[in-house]
């Protein structure tokens, strides 16, 4: 028991790599949410019975699991929409808890109630990320058209920390919370909560309107947060900073790259999208490079995604590129920005430019 | 000697994890990562083998002598002991 964790994680990751076993799934239960984000990839709303229909059942996403774990899956994310509007959560968690996975759980935490808390206080995931959209009603209101989900997200972050359960908190900074980002740091701070941002804003998966324009933060005005940040966490301890920057890095890079898979940060490769209506795809940027794990089996889909990541074209100015060091470039995002998977696309480009200009 | 319900140990991309599961992630929210021999001492811990029965299989399964077989278990035992594994 000598391997440090790191050392632990590079081995699996390489192994995992090698071999193509899927060692993070993301099961995203529905694609519904409380809240009405301009900004979100995914979202639908939360009481349409149509969507409510086309969702897949507990005992699906138990099974899938099962297969998921022969498989050699180890990282286990339950992502939505908002997965605690889904009324068999608890039966889909209590199964899967019990497998042998490290979970995680991404919510907004407006519907954490004190019994939602205790309950997993007693059968905890390893982390529950919350995202955080702002630091007052004001700004919920204008970032997720809900005044009151500020108060609400509030209390649910407070009733999982009080159980004891590993929190960390994000937010998709956009051009409607981007004033609030150092309250909403402190806001972490204070409770000794691990903050990270995501700061690149997709196009929707489904090609519909996600108001980019009036949202999604220009080029500048994410180096402009980038170099505040900097300045904000060169003035705290090394602790923080060193948590502060290994944040950036995930958020920029994702995990190690593999040089034969078009994905940087191994989808396709070694881990897995599953959508709320059931297309397994390298990516839940993605709907239309999709295999049917429900219809076919975890094992079979897996292994035809493999295939098909593989042969997406690759952007070859991006590959040829002076940039490429700088760029937030991937198969995904190229898709969603351009509709193409191997056409460069100018957001991309414009933030490339300005992180290398800040950098030299 | 046995170790604590509430953990899975697996194979994974040619690594042995112990991860545990349900009320255990309380008190240990980790992984652990074993060698193949520790993989099978935990294996044995699980259903409560007596030290005899882990020498027995550590000199069946591997070149090695029984001194430090001896040593080897002792070893992983006061670590699981130390990191609060065991059922004492």
């Amino acid at each position: 028991m000598s391997m440090t964790a790191e050392q632990f994680d590079n081995k699996l990751i390489e192994v995992a790599k090698k071999k193509g076993i899927p060692l993070w799934g993301k099961f995203e239960l529905t694609g519904r949410c409380n809240l009405k984000c301009k900004m979100c990839y995914v979202r639908k709303e939360a009481r349409d019975k149509e969507i409510i229909k086309l969702e897949r059942t507990a005992a699906e996403w138990i099974k899938l699991a099962e297969e998921a774990k022969a498989e050699g899956l180890l990282y286990l994310l339950f992502t939505g929409g908002e997965v605690f509007l889904r009324p068999d959560f608890k039966e889909i968690y209590e199964a899967v808890s019990l497998m042998g996975f490290s979970i995680s759980i991404y919510t907004n935490a407006t519907l954490i109630t004190a019994e939602i808390a205790n309950w997993l206080g007693k059968i905890p995931p390893s982390l529950i990320e919350v995202t955080l959209y702002g630091a007052s009603p004001e700004t919920y209101e204008e970032v997720t058209g809900d005044f009151n989900a500020y108060d609400k997200a509030v209390m649910g972050i407070d009733l999982l920390k009080a159980e004891g359960i590993n929190i960390q908190i994000r937010t998709t900074v956009v051009k409607s919370n981007k004033a609030d980002i150092f309250k909403i740091i402190e806001f972490a701070e204070h409770r000794d909560i691990q903050f990270g941002i995501v700061d690149y804003i997709s196009p929707r998966r489904d090609g519909t309107d996600n108001c980019l324009g009036e949202e999604r933060l220009t080029p500048e005005e994410v180096m402009a947060l980038n170099i505040n940040l900097e300045n904000y966490y060169r003035n705290k301890s090394d602790e923080i900073l060193k948590e502060a920057i290994s944040d950036e890095k995930d958020d920029l890079n994702g995990k190690p790259s593999d040089n034969d898979t078009p994905f940087p940060c191994g989808g396709g490769n070694c881990w897995f999208w599953v959508t709320w209506d059931g297309r397994m795809t390298p990516c839940g940027l993605m709907e239309d490079l999709a295999t049917f794990p429900f219809n076919i089996g975890l094992e079979k889909a897996w292994k035809d995604l493999k295939k098909k990541s593989l042969s997406i074209p690759r952007c070859r100015e991006c590959t040829n590129c002076d940039l490429k060091e700088f760029c937030l470039t991937c198969p995904a995002r190229l898709k969603n920005e351009t509709g193409y998977y191997d056409r460069p696309a100018p957001y991309l480009c414009s933030l490339a430019e300005k992180l290398r200009d800040n950098l030299s | 000697m046995k170790v604590k319900d509430g953990f899975v140990l697996r194979q994974i991309a040619e690594t042995w994890v112990v991860v545990p599961i349900g009320q255990r992630v309380v008190e240990f929210n980790g992984l652990v990562s074993l060698s193949e021999s520790a993989a099978l001492l935990w294996s044995m811990l699980e259903k409560g083998a007596k030290q005899q029965e882990l020498l027995d299989a550590l000199l069946t399964e591997y070149k090695i002598d029984e001194e430090t077989a001896l040593i080897d278990i002792e070893s992983f035992i006061d670590c699981l002991r130390e990191k609060g594994f065991l059922e004492e």
